[in-house]
């Protein structure tokens, strides 16, 4: 049983804040992805929550409890680094015994305690082996074990998987899931990988600039990002976005030669009353947006300047036709085979247009 | 691209002939050492290359009191002794002082510009402050004693010591600390179980600079004693006499000894010498 509840965290380094008024509540059992690209204050809300970081005002809270001055090898936390951090001088089986030893077990419930995990992560042939000499790979396993063995009810992970072959991070991924679940512990996973995110958690912490930007399920980032910010950072490849204006019931698609948009009733209505101002940014993810040469229900036209055939679909990458300036990608079949130069019309449906608040950069209507 | 033969060759020959330059003066003092006085000296006008008749003579004089050739009261056993002790003492101060102030300045940026003061303090010349030392030392007693040798050279050398292990501290991700940290161990248990033993081979590296440092100090040593705490670089600039001056067989046998530690030092810590063996712990 453990849940975690940040309060109001805010830490400083200097004058630049890294965290910034950040709540965050995470239940028994949850699967939770701090999600951000570099710098945004991941880590130091790990270390806030693990307390190798006093926060400058704000509280943490396990089960209710306030450990936000309590040291962090009595908070129960299991921490694996990004880059391990295993000891190199000592040998495997003392790396996953460290902890245990601090800890005062007697030696048969040590030896008991690390070789069960070390079968639970397929290492026990490593257990007497000089951790120096260990693989990449090994190492985040040791560091994987080291930090279960004691068996804590909070599990911090921060971007675990960012240093291994592409290969084995997929193994891993799936591993730790598994892991999870098994043990079933709170589990704060720190990644700027959104694939990562998406695939493993529960719920998504999107952080930038300091500053949490949405908290929900992968379905309702991906579907409701509150913001550009976490629209431009959920999704492969990352949606389009299109400056637009809203004239009396019609958007305006300025990219194009004729970009008017009519809109069902249905969803005028909703935006006459929702819009503050009239200056839109309109959101189309490339799986959503289709192309083809023969006009379907819009007039808006884009020229084929790359693409890319992935095997599964073929990214196709154009301009709109008033503005050079900017790139349309779109999401095709496979067997999609556009020629360099083509005209094509763009296809879409209306409900999967995202509308933007331009000046606010809110999210304003998913349609 | 192939590197072109003779590039090579003149790449190989340099490197030969500034071996052979900088090695010079210790083949030279190995065979004077075992040289006869009369090889020594240049008298005969004649330049012996290597010892015509090997002989121990010179190591006889420095550790004999009643020769022609030695006006020095002592022997040289007593300031081998002491440097000895005082090159020991002085560095183990500098160590355990530095190694200390150095993981606070690493981990705590402990201290603030201090690194950067002590790092300047190294650009004075000895010169300017060893007459200032001198007068206090003189008030305090400390003239001509171990304590007063074993004191200076520890606060001389302590701005290297801090300096490079903290250079060794830096390149030890701090995450290792943290790691220990969260596994239930206090700040000091993770400096002591994990970061030390890491260290070893820098701690190993720096103590040898400071020791050869210390033991080869000439200027403090000859301010600050006077009889009975000579070190061997004042023992061998006392190597002469009346008759005939400059004593540079003598001299050469004292310099062989002299050697010896440093050498003997840098052996046993050989293994450790090899920088960079504990640093697999990250892949960046």
């Amino acid at each position: 049983m453990a849940n975690i509840f940040l309060d109001n965290l805010v830490k400083r380094f200097g004058k630049q804040t890294a965290v910034k008024n950040l709540t965050l509540e995470v239940k028994d059992k949850e699967f939770v992805a701090i999600l951000g690209p570099s710098g945004c204050g991941k880590t130091t809300t790990m270390n806030m929550i693990s307390g190798l970081l006093k926060p400058d005002s704000g509280r943490v809270y396990f089960d209710g409890r306030d450990v936000t001055d309590v040291p962090p090898g009595k908070r129960g936390v299991g921490f694996v680094f990004q880059n391990y951090a295993v000891f190199t001088h000592m040998s495997v089986y003392d790396n996953i015994a460290f902890g245990l030893r601090i800890k005062k077990f007697p030696t048969e419930e040590i030896e008991r305690e690390v070789r069960g995990v070390a079968e639970l992560l397929k290492i026990t042939h490593l257990l007497g082996v000089s951790a120096s000499k260990l693989s990449i790979n090994d190492m985040q396993k040791v560091a994987l074990a080291r930090s279960m063995v004691t068996k804590p009810k909070i599990f911090l992970l921060d971007e675990p998987l960012s240093n291994l072959d592409a290969a084995l991070r997929n193994i891993m991924r799936a591993e730790l899931k598994k892991i999870q679940q098994e043990l079933g512990q709170t589990t704060i996973y720190v990644t700027h990988d959104q694939v990562e995110a998406m695939s493993l958690a529960d719920r998504i912490a999107v952080m930038n600039f300091a500053v949490l930007q949405q908290y929900a399920t992968p379905h309702e980032v991906y579907n409701k990002p509150v913001n550009l910010f976490v629209a431009r950072f959920i999704g492969s490849p990352t949606i389009n976005f299109f400056d637009a204006l809203y004239e009396s019931g019609r958007i305006n698609m300025i990219d194009f030669k004729e970009g008017k948009i009519e809109l069902s009733k249905r969803y005028r209505n909703q935006l006459n009353s929702l819009l503050k101002n009239n200056e839109l940014v309109v959101g189309l993810r490339p799986e959503h947006l289709k192309v083809s040469g023969k006009k379907k229900n819009y007039n808006l036209k884009g020229q084929v300047v790359s693409f890319e055939p992935l095997g599964s679909k073929t990214i196709v990458y154009m301009h709109p036709d008033n503005n050079q300036g900017l790139i349309i990608k779109s999401a095709m079949e496979s067997d999609f085979k556009p020629e360099i130069g083509d005209k094509l019309y763009l296809d879409f449906k209306e409900s999967g247009l995202y509308v933007f608040d331009r000046k606010s950069t809110e999210l304003v209507l998913k349609f | 691209m192939e590197t072109k033969l003779y590039v090579k060759v003149l790449k190989y020959l340099l490197i030969v002939v500034l071996a052979l330059l900088f090695l010079f003066p210790i083949y030279w003092m190995f065979t004077m050492a075992f040289k006869p006085y009369a090889e020594w000296t240049a008298a005969g006008g004649k330049i012996y290359w290597v010892p015509n008749h090997p002989t121990f003579d010179n190591f006889r004089t420095i550790f004999t009191r009643q020769l022609r050739m030695n006006p020095i009261a002592g022997t040289a056993l007593r300031p081998i002794v002491n440097s000895l002790i005082v090159s020991t003492i002085g560095t183990a101060i500098a160590m355990i002082v530095g190694t200390f102030a150095a993981y606070g300045i690493s981990r705590y940026k402990a201290g603030g510009q201090l690194p950067f003061f002590l790092l300047q303090l190294r650009m004075f010349p000895p010169i300017a402050i060893i007459i200032p030392i001198m007068i206090m030392w003189a008030f305090l007693r400390m003239i001509d004693t171990w304590y007063g040798l074993v004191v200076i050279y520890g606060v001389v050398t302590l701005p290297f010591s801090t300096w490079l292990m903290k250079t060794f501290f830096d390149d030890i991700p701090k995450e290792l600390d943290e790691a220990a940290i969260v596994d239930g161990c206090s700040n000091f248990g993770a400096f002591r179980k994990v970061i030390l033993p890491l260290a070893k081979g820098g701690i190993a590296s720096t103590a040898l600079f400071v020791f050869i440092l210390n033991w080869s100090d000439f200027l403090i040593a000859l301010v600050l004693t006077d009889r009975k705490w000579t070190t061997i670089p004042v023992h061998i600039s006392k190597l002469q006499s009346a008759l005939v001056g400059q004593l540079y067989g003598p001299k050469a046998a004292l310099g062989v000894i002299a050697i010896i530690p440093p050498i003997v030092f840098g052996i046993l810590i050989q293994k450790y010498l090899v920088r960079g063996l504990t640093f697999g712990a990250i892949k960046k």
